[in-house]
């Protein structure tokens, strides 16, 4: 892994319009997260860090300033190119149930590394199945969403996000339907992917308890950033 | 209240234009059926009517009185008689057209004043034809005087052509009654003033034709009545003679039955029943009721299965209702409001949609009614012939029949919970699961049953159009098994649909990218929960192709035997006078028409001589068989006839040819063999009506000949059906010309390809043709064509075809739009993770493909599948007696692109609506969504 940051956020200010006005959601955020980092995004609900996260994640575009992942600027990138960064090298766990009804554990994990481009082989298979029992989830490869606990659901959510070996996983509030045990089990799956496959990971959480873990921590509050 | 419901309206409002689309759709569908089958009945007998008049040249709604009264004192018959009309047409309840009213003394030798010798031996009728003026022109002479009688007292009187030139009567002669005074005791005195004919020649006025009113002369009315009745009404024997004529076109179907019963009792219980006769209109009546039973069971029969489509729909639409509403519902409960005030709340909103809805589908459904009656063929319609809609007691019931269902199905979802939705929201319950009815077999089930009834209905196919001969109407067994056929049919392939579908998963398994990967797996997992939407668009499209080749070929079949029937554009048979001797018996020759004069019909391609006797004879008096024989010239012949190689075991032509090669040779109807034991070669002898034999050659049998009807079916007095063999004989026309000397032909006419049958009417007349027989095959296709029961048949399964599509395209589009809807959250996960907008695009084509396009095929499949099985059955009962030819499945690519240009412009609509939908879908916003 180089040394370089994986993420660079540079002077990132979002304005949205609002009824009769504007509503400036970040206001010149900077940070540097390097590569192989368990960063944590913290701040309370409304602090911003659902806008920094899909800013980063080029889910949405800055007001003013830019964000580079991997040194490469996204502002000028066109829909399709980010699209294709985020289906390669990129890894989103979301908050809520995210996974395809439709498909087993197994199949909602091999899908993320369809997407990727990766074809089908005998090595997949197992990258699938190493993914899952890594988090926990070994004996419970054929099981349906609708059959599993949020819990569950969730580790085969964040099995999905690191299976086809994304540079960076973005981690929207995981843990905010889990209970503190669950919490703290996915926290250390997450932290165990960086030392393990080199993977940065941002996540953003509210919850104290959980910033121990982090080898970073970026804080917001009213869309500043608080801490460095 | 109020608020919150206009509130709640407003908020659901796309919610809430789909259901009012489908209580408008309803109420039109539902009011369009009455109101068609009322207009196409009043056409039908109006039909009636005008058939009448332009066969028998007559006014088909009269009755005619007759009364005599012979020097009555007081005269109260007459007087009884004169307030006749008026009665009829007030109890009726019909518009008087015209009163015929003759009032006449008897005819008596009358003198001349000139003394002419020749007027001596007159005798003459003095009448008076009330309202005759308005009637009539002038050839010669003038018309009454104000006072209707001149200066010295006679009676003016006007006299027509006949009586003119037969009876020798001049203008401005005077002549004398011999035995009849006037009332002063003198002599009766008469002025002809002028002659009269009739102002036109169709005018239907005239009940007794200016040209038979030979022997009558016409005074005005008020002078015969002022001198002969009234005071002096008992010196007199006056016949009077009234006709009252009422409005045809006015007579609506629904006033037959009580016009019926009206006429019933002028004839058998009025005080005028012993004077009254001939109402050619109730003979009308019968036979129009008797169509009427056949045809209204049958239309009935026909649109139950788009109302039984409609009802499903809603049942659908209620439950998905419910869906929406379950969550919305239960935060109004929580509020504290009262079951009660819930179900008042969606009972007026149901009440401002239905009754919108009903104001909107009523007019909507007298238009819908309307291009019902100019259906043509299946999805063809000509607006040049449109129906005369209105509304009727019957539609008004169905209207609120309708509103009150809709109503129902919108109030509903508010206290009960109904389990069938387009969408099964509980997902678990699709996943894997088989449906209740795949487990029960239904499907098979349904197929065995409906298919039982195919082979019970095919057994007695001859049963079947014997019944139908006899005046049943369709047995509805038989439709609701070809029905059944279609539902079981696709239900078994929504049984092995998902195995389908994963066949072809596994085939492709290496090559499927991300989006198709995901789409199988979504078809395979949760393709259940589309089984209903599919099922109605399966069952809509093999309907549609059903109906169409059941519209197809009845018309087809109909129109190919009358041509057949007919055999060519245009017989003229005309009058052959046979010459007598002079003692008064006949020679056996006739006058010979002039047959050169046939040059002159420009509007003819060809015309050919033809002997057709339809009493021939062959064998001797025990065993004799009576047969057609006709006597053709084979090359004439042919070029203007034709039948088609599917009926012959050869060519047309190669039978022709070989007659032609033998003089004295004949073609046999088959029966001549199978029955007979004729065989090629066989010498033959037989006779025509005037017993003049000819002995002929065999050279071939043939099952079918241009006119030729191999069977004659037909019922018998006590109701049963009968068939009887015909038999024809075809031989050369030179050679029985040869046998039979001079003899009575038809001359067959091939008309241009821009003639009408109008030009060679109106060349009959130029020419003064005496006509025997006059067959014209453009008006009998326009009869065959125009036929109610082909018309109705064809409109109402054009009007549920297209009510189907419909309701399959919202029911389709309700579903997709829901099941986008629902899957928000997972597109937007996708979205994030890199899946590009044409991914998803491709992901929902594939489901369109898996559940829309293969139901389509399915659709397809079925409906050509059910059309083999069931339409041979399923036209029996459009067969007519005079069916000669063997009934065809007949499809027509051009019906079948019609259908399939509206089902791909159906698909092509909801899939734009689709990816609208899907590019106003925003990543982000989804993803929000997830987070609340």
């Amino acid at each position: 892994m180089s040394n370089e940051s994986v993420i660079k956020v540079d002077g990132v200010t979002r304005v949205f319009p609002v009824p009769g006005g504007e509503f400036t959601a970040l206001k010149g955020i900077n940070a540097e997260v390097p590569a192989g980092t368990f960063a944590i995004l913290k701040g309370r609900s409304g602090s911003g860090k659902t806008t920094l996260m899909n800013i980063i994640g080029t889910l949405d575009d800055p007001t003013d300033g830019a964000v580079y992942l991997n040194g490469t600027p996204i502002k000028n990138m066109s829909e399709h190119e980010r699209e294709n960064l985020r289906r390669r090298d990129c890894g989103f766990v979301f908050q809520s149930v995210s996974l395809i009804p439709s498909l087993n554990a197994f199949q909602n994990v091999e899908f993320s590394m369809r997407m990727a481009g990766i074809k089908p082989s005998k090595e997949r298979d197992k990258r699938v199945e190493e993914c899952l029992r890594l988090v926990g989830l070994g004996n419970r490869m054929n099981h349906m969403p609708s059959e599993m606990s949020g819990g569950e659901q969730q580790r085969v959510a964040i099995a999905r996000s690191f299976a086809h070996s994304p540079k960076l996983i973005l981690a929207d509030e995981p843990t905010a339907e889990l209970d503190s045990q669950m919490a703290a089990k996915v926290t250390e799956i997450f932290k165990e992917m960086t030392r393990k496959e080199g993977i940065t990971i941002l996540m953003t959480t509210h919850d104290v308890g959980l910033m121990g873990a982090a080898d970073m921590i970026i804080e917001l509050e009213n869309g500043v950033r608080i801490n460095g | 209240m109020l608020g919150i419901m206009l509130e709640k309206m407003w908020h659901k409002k796309w919610m809430n234009v789909c259901l009012l689309l489908g209580c408008i759709l309803l109420t039109a569908t539902v009011v369009s059926f009455p109101i068609y089958r009322a207009a196409a009945y009043n056409r039908m007998i109006n039909d009636e009517f005008e058939n009448y008049i332009s066969t028998e040249g007559r006014w088909p709604t009269m009755i005619s009185a007759t009364v005599v009264s012979r020097k009555e004192k007081g005269g109260s018959t007459l007087k009884k008689m004169d307030e006749f009309p008026g009665g009829f047409y007030d109890r009726l309840k019909v518009k008087e057209t015209y009163t015929f009213c003759e009032l006449s003394l008897s005819s008596t030798p009358i003198s001349s004043e000139t003394g002419r010798g020749d007027a001596k031996a007159l005798s003459i009728k003095l009448a008076a034809i009330g309202d005759m003026t308005d009637h009539i022109k002038l050839l010669a002479g003038e018309l009454y005087s104000e006072a209707g009688k001149t200066e010295d007292g006679a009676i003016e009187v006007l006299i027509s052509q006949s009586c003119m030139v037969d009876k020798g009567l001049l203008i401005n002669e005077y002549f004398t009654f011999d035995d009849i005074k006037a009332p002063d005791g003198k002599a009766l005195r008469v002025y002809v003033k002028g002659v009269y004919d009739s102002a036109d020649e169709l005018n239907y006025f005239w009940q007794i034709k200016p040209e038979k009113l030979n022997d009558t002369i016409l005074c005005r009315e008020d002078v015969f009545r002022s001198t002969f009745m009234g005071d002096n009404v008992g010196r007199y024997t006056i016949t009077s003679y009234i006709v009252p004529m009422f409005d045809y076109e006015s007579v609506k179907a629904t006033d037959v039955d009580r016009i019926y019963a009206d006429t019933k009792y002028y004839m058998e219980e009025s005080p005028f029943k012993s004077v009254l006769k001939d109402a050619p209109y109730v003979k009308i009546f019968d036979d129009y009721n008797k169509k009427l039973t056949r045809i209204s069971a049958t239309l009935i029969i026909l649109q139950v299965p788009v109302l039984a489509m409609l009802a499903a729909f809603l049942f659908m639409i209620s439950g998905q209702m419910y869906e929406m509403e379950k969550s919305e519902i239960s935060v109004i409960k929580s509020r504290g409001s009262s079951s009660g005030q819930i179900i008042r709340l969606y009972f007026y909103q149901g009440l401002v949609l239905t009754l919108t809805g009903a104001v909107i589908g009523m007019p909507l459904g007298a238009l819908f009614a309307k291009v019902l009656g100019s259906t043509r063929n299946f999805l063809e319609f000509d607006f040049s012939q449109s129906l005369n809609v209105s509304y009727t007691k019957e539609s008004l019931i169905y209207a609120l029949a309708a509103i009150a269902v809709c109503l129902l199905s919108i109030t509903i979802p508010s206290f009960k919970h109904s389990k069938v939705t387009i969408v099964n929201l509980k997902q678990s319950n699709a996943l894997k699961k088989k449906s209740w009815w795949e487990k029960l077999f239904i499907d098979i089930l349904l197929l065995g049953v409906s298919l039982y009834g195919f082979y019970s209905f095919n057994k007695n196919m001859k049963d079947l159009s014997g019944a139908v001969m006899s005046g049943e109407s369709l047995d509805p067994l038989l439709y609701i098994s070809s029905s059944l056929f279609i539902v079981g049919a696709g239900m078994f392939f929504l049984r092995i649909q998902p195995h389908l579908v994963s066949l072809v998963y596994k085939i492709g398994k290496k090559w499927w990218g991300p989006a198709s990967h995901v789409s199988f797996m979504e078809n395979i997992k949760n393709g259940r929960k589309q089984q209903l939407i599919m099922l109605f668009l399966i069952m809509t499209i093999s309907l549609g192709m059903y109906h169409a080749t059941v519209a197809r070929t009845i018309l087809d079949n109909a129109v190919e035997n009358t041509e057949y029937l007919d055999a060519t554009d245009v017989i003229i048979k005309e009058v052959w006078t046979e010459i007598t001797d002079r003692y008064g018996s006949y020679t056996g020759d006739y006058i010979v028409p002039d047959y050169s004069k046939y040059n002159t019909l420009t509007a003819a391609k060809s015309y050919t001589r033809v002997f057709n006797e339809a009493k021939g004879r062959v064998g001797s008096n025990s065993d004799a068989i009576s047969t057609q024989i006709l006597g053709i010239n084979t090359k004439e012949f042919g070029a203007q006839t034709m039948v088609s190689k599917e009926f012959l075991e050869k060519h047309y032509y190669e039978y022709l040819n070989d007659l032609a090669v033998v003089e004295d040779g004949v073609l046999l109807s088959r029966n001549f063999n199978t029955k007979m034991g004729y065989n090629v070669g066989d010498s033959i002898i037989f006779s025509n009506s005037k017993k003049k034999p000819a002995t002929c050659k065999i050279v071939g049998f043939f099952d079918y000949f241009p006119s030729y009807a191999p069977m004659t079916n037909g019922l018998n007095p006590d109701g049963t059906a009968f068939s009887k063999e015909n038999y024809l004989i075809v031989a050369n026309y030179d050679y029985l010309a040869k046998k039979w000397g001079t003899y009575p032909y038809e001359v067959w006419i091939k008309l241009n390809d821009d003639a009408t049958a109008m030009d060679v009417y109106n060349w009959v007349n130029e020419q003064k043709l005496s006509v025997k027989k006059y067959e014209n095959r453009e008006l009998d296709l326009k009869a065959t064509m125009g036929d109610p029961l082909l018309q109705g048949t064809n409109g109402v399964l054009t009007m549920g075809f297209v009510v189907t599509i419909v309701l399959c395209a919202v029911g389709y589009l309700i579903y997709w739009v829901m099941s986008i809807r629902e899957r928000e959250l997972i597109f937007g996960v996708l979205r994030a993770t890199g899946f590009h907008k044409g991914e998803i695009f491709h992901m929902l084509l594939n489901e369109q493909v898996f559940s829309g396009v293969l139901s389509i095929f399915a659709g397809i499949g079925i409906g050509k599948l059910t059309s083999k099985l069931f339409v041979p059955i399923l036209q029996q009962a459009y067969s007519s007696e005079n069916q000669a030819l063997p009934m065809r499945l007949i499809t027509v690519a051009s019906d079948m692109y019609r259908l399939y240009g509206v089902i791909a412009a159906v698909m092509i609509a909801v899939l734009l609506v689709l990816v609208f939908i899907l590019f106003r879908m925003n990543v982000t916003k989804a993803l929000k969504l997830g987070e609340e």
